[in-house]
């Protein structure tokens, strides 16, 4: 393919177009209500064209690019402290751009109908929100990641606080306070090391590829590359980190939870993987048995506390931390096939499971209620519904055939190597997954009646976004490969040390 | 008086003659229109103190326009400026009325301009005072509301005692050392024993108007008490001033013991300031709590005793300067209509008042330093000449003392946002005031992404 395109700022428009659609809300944020929502969807779609008109660009690396990086911009920002707007885009941002532009699309059609609240700002957060994940998923320099990477908070509390459930105030606050606390100490980790290169070097940059490879004592280095993982940890969210987000996702809307879920939770495997084992390497090898044992003790854990909840949206919010933390398995093994099985499954994690809350969401909305108790015998009522809902449970639950499998196989595969003991529990963790999915349709969509809720089946919009879902999930599932390839390189060099 | 003496002082000349005009002439014309002319005033004194002098000093008025002395007169005059706009329609309905409220915050912002501009301790003090006195006035100024004359009576007396303080102090200093130069302060007072003693004194004093522990208990009594438009005033002006005589003082070198003196004071404001406003209900006294906060932050910087320190306290006073203003500005706004000052009656404003709730909001992400805003910037800058001075553990207490006070921004945010408004109108902002509200909203961002303009601009005044 190879058409030029350097020199066309692919990876700002990326970053600002939804902002942008975001704040052309604002004059008709009063008047022509029957503006906002294809406005926000024209934003969120045009985003997605971006994003794919970007695959083509990995033919031909970018000049003056590190290596693997096909899409680079570089401009001074902030002389006086060496910070730079500095942009980058190689296979591993290219799958989570896409993603990202993705589940935000899906996310705004699944609160197509819920929302009729305070419409215009809940596109705007949206939009702003997708602005800030794309921004994390694109900046080579650390304070400019840093920027996005807490920006990205204040949609989402205001998402859960506004539009939420139950004890959404709490939720929100909660939220917000756990994963500040942990990116305020990342802070201090990042000037730390940005003093410790410049005093060494007389270079002051917070240049991602200006600071790999800066000599840091190994005991200053476990501190610091602490105060990444903490922040990541977080995020991830890992086990014994992760108590905020079964809060957060149960009292979201669903557009909430389907983008905590689809993406937010993806900015902590990809810092990890981007920044924290490349500024750190020794620290992180050090390190990588407790993150380990960490992910082990999450993959397990979750999975037992899934089994026992009785709202589907925390049953699918603790699969999550099961789920991400097989993720973290993939990433603490560092070689090739086990990244690159982490990567492709965080992609798959984050249609997946934005798939599961969008599905959660459609039957909340008509008959106001997520407990499992209340519902039976929804195949016999919506067919469709519960074939898809049907279907992503068991690509969740990692059927082969269907996405997650081929991740998890990866990341099994890939951690053998590293540690027997690891990849036997997580094996367990494969299995028990499988357990509380299959009570869960048993009980939703078999079982006998047990309160006379009415449930229209799929509308044609609904449908049409679940098969697209669904196309997706068989497509990696059936051939992971144009993906895989797409990692090749960047895994390679990520792991240049380990492979 | 020459020419360059002339020059220099004409900001002040500009901002007390145009006190005493108003004041003279308002009572021939009684009116509320003074506020106008006051604004002029402002204007005139802020363009003026943008041009470079002619020379830097003038000896015979012991006053300097040097770049960081011309920055803070150009803070103060707009300060001061903004707050006559956004007290306009809140006297109006409040009943302050006389034109010696317009008076008396140029005659503050006089006081203000001419302590940054000083370079003897005399004047130093003359200026403090200046400045201090039109606050006795302003805090008490709300007749009617009883907690404003409390207020007042609190300000007064604190007020009185800590310009004893630094009275005493300079006195000790000038019996010590034989000199009033504020250049040479420092040097001169190492190693002799009396002035380090006047120091200590005058470190008090200056505690007390930085509301820096444990000298800070009238700060939230006040920040309750004063009519909003004051609290903005006094938040910004006062403080920035009392940063702006440590930024003539410390930089000159001599010993370290005197800044290091503010280790502590730095490290109690952040926590006591921090832990107390999480306890508040009431908006306006959760602010005065995190102006404490705030301030230590602006000590850790000071007590780094860097080049990079210095500009990160002059750069966070400036955004502090503007964030208060935006807040109380907000608050003005808010209160005018008549909602009370515990949380629960600001519930759901974001929607009834979406854009004084908006300002406020964007005031407050930036007060607990999310960014893209000023207070971040300011805290990157602060934080990072901390650890390069070697001022870890403060660095560290420091963060988690910001992390925590984020909950009780946070708070206030969910009351204007995520709970359901009264039934109380939608209320309009005139204007003038609208403008006020934006352009500091405005500058709250773009100097928070970027600053490198103001840095430059530091980096030239504090080499």
């Amino acid at each position: 393919m190879g058409y030029d395109m350097t020199g066309f700022p692919f990876l700002t428009i990326l970053i600002f177009l939804p902002l942008a659609t975001g704040l052309c809300l604002l004059p008709v944020w009063n008047c022509r209500p029957d503006l906002w929502r294809p406005v926000a969807l024209a934003g969120a779609i045009a985003e997605l064209g971006v994003a794919c008109l970007c695959w083509p660009a990995a033919a031909a690396p970018a000049k003056g690019a590190p290596a693997g990086f096909f899409l680079f911009e570089d401009y001074p920002w902030i002389a006086e402290f060496g910070i730079r707007y500095t942009l980058g885009m190689d296979g591993l941002s290219l799958l989570l751009v896409i993603l990202t532009a993705f589940v935000t699309l899906i996310a705004m059609l699944a609160s197509w109908r819920p929302v009729i609240d305070r419409v215009p700002l809940h596109y705007l957060l949206i939009l702003a929100m997708e602005s800030g994940i794309m921004g994390v998923f694109l900046s080579l320099d650390l304070f400019l990641f840093y920027l996005f990477w807490e920006l990205m908070l204040i949609p989402m509390f205001f998402l859960i606080g506004i539009w939420g459930h139950g004890r959404r105030i709490y939720s929100a606050i909660k939220f917000f306070l756990f994963t500040l606390a942990g990116s305020l100490l990342m802070l201090l980790a990042i000037i730390t090391l940005y003093l410790i290169h410049g005093s060494q070097t007389g270079v002051y940059t917070f240049s991602l590829y200006g600071l790999i490879g800066t000599v840091v004592p190994h005991s200053t280095a476990l501190w610091l590359y602490g105060a990444f993982l903490l922040a990541f940890a977080i995020k991830f969210p890992l086990f014994p980190l992760h108590t905020w987000l079964p809060d957060a996702h149960t009292d979201a809307p669903t557009a909430g939870s389907v983008i905590l879920a689809g993406l937010l939770l993806k900015t902590g495997a990809y810092g990890l993987v981007r920044f924290g084992y490349p500024l750190f390497p020794a620290a992180a090898a050090t390190l990588s048995p407790l993150l380990m044992v960490m992910a082990v003790t999450g993959i397990l854990y979750a999975s037992w506390i899934a089994f026992a909840q009785s709202d589907m949206k925390r049953l699918v919010a603790y699969s999550s931390v099961g789920h991400m933390g097989f993720v973290a398995l993939g990433i603490a093994a560092w070689t090739p096939v086990a990244l690159s099985g982490a990567i492709l499954q965080m992609v798959n994690h984050g249609i997946t499971t934005s798939a599961m809350f969008a599905m959660i969401g459609m039957l909340d909305e008509r008959t106001g209620t997520r407990e499992i108790d209340a519902y039976g015998n929804v195949w016999g009522k919506a067919p469709r519904l519960s074939f898809f809902f049907l279907f992503f449970a068991m690509a969740s639950a990692g059927l082969p055939g269907l996405n997650n499998f081929v991740g998890e196989f990866l990341i099994l595969t890939g951690s053998f190597k590293v540690s027997h003991l690891a990849v036997a529990l997580a094996g367990i963790g494969v299995i028990l997954p499988l357990v509380y999915t299959v009570r869960l349709i048993q009980e939703l969509l078999f079982q006998e009646e047990r309160r006379p809720l009415i449930i229209p089946d799929l509308t044609v919009t609904e449908c049409g976004m679940v098969v697209v879902m669904a196309c997706l999930d068989l497509y990696i599932g059936l051939h992971p490969g144009p993906l895989l390839d797409m990692l090749h390189s960047p895994v390679a060099i990520l792991t240049g040390g380990a492979g | 008086m020459t020419v360059i003496d002339l020059w220099i002082a004409m900001p002040l000349l500009i901002l007390a003659g145009s006190a005493l005009a108003i004041l003279l002439l308002g009572a021939m014309v009684p009116g509320n229109h003074w506020t106008w002319a006051g604004v002029v005033a402002t204007a005139m004194a802020a363009a003026w103190a943008i041009q470079a002098p002619p020379a830097t000093i003038a000896p015979s008025l012991a006053l300097a326009a040097t770049p960081v002395a011309r920055l803070f007169a150009i803070l103060f005059s707009l300060t001061a400026g903004a707050v006559l706009i956004i007290s306009h329609r809140y006297n109006e309905k409040r009943g302050i009325t006389g034109e010696e409220y317009q008076a008396t915050i140029l005659f503050c912002a006089f006081g203000a301009t001419t302590l940054s501009m000083s370079t003897t301790l005399l004047i130093m003090f003359l200026g403090l005072e200046a400045m201090t006195f039109g606050f006795y006035i302003l805090v008490a100024m709300e007749l009617k509301r009883e907690v404003s004359a409390e207020a007042g009576l609190k300000y007064l007396l604190m007020g009185a005692v800590a310009a004893a303080f630094l009275a005493f102090g300079i006195g000790l200093h000038y019996a010590g050392t034989g000199s009033l130069s504020l250049a040479q302060a420092l040097q001169a007072a190492a190693g002799n024993r009396i002035a380090l003693a006047g120091w200590g004194f005058i470190l008090i004093g200056i505690a007390f108007k930085l509301s820096l522990v444990p000298a800070h208990l009238w700060t939230p009594d006040i920040y309750q008490g004063a009519p909003a438009p004051v609290t903005a005033l006094l938040s910004a002006l006062s403080k920035g001033a009392t940063v702006a005589m440590l930024l003539l003082i410390l930089p000159s070198g001599g010993s370290d013991t005197i800044r290091h003196l503010l280790w502590w004071p730095a490290l109690l404001s952040m926590v006591v300031g921090n832990l107390a406003a999480l306890l508040q209900t009431k908006v306006r006294r959760m602010l005065g709590y995190s102006s404490i906060a705030q301030m230590g932050y602006v000590a850790l910087a000071l007590v780094s005793g860097t080049t990079g320190g210095y500009r990160a306290a002059a750069y966070y006073s400036v955004a502090y300067a503007i964030m208060s203003l935006a807040a109380f500005g907000a608050i003005t706004l808010i209160e005018r209509d008549g909602a009370g000052d515990s949380l629960e009656e600001w519930q759901g404003l974001g929607r009834r008042n979406p854009f004084p709730a908006g300002i406020l909001a964007l005031a407050l992400f930036a007060l607990a330093g999310i960014p893209p805003t000023a207070g971040f910037t300011g805290k990157f800058l602060i934080f990072t000449a901390a650890i390069k001075a070697g001022e870890i553990p403060l660095a560290i207490i420091g963060i988690i003392t910001a992390a925590i006070s984020v909950y009780y921004y946070l708070a206030v945010v969910v009351s204007l946002y995520m709970h359901e408004p009264g039934d109380r109108e939608e209320v309009f902002p005139a204007l003038p005031e609208s403008a006020v509200l934006i352009a500091t909203g405005a500058a709250i961002l773009v100097i928070g992404a970027f600053p490198a303009p103001l840095l430059r601009l530091l980096a030239a005044a504090l080499p």
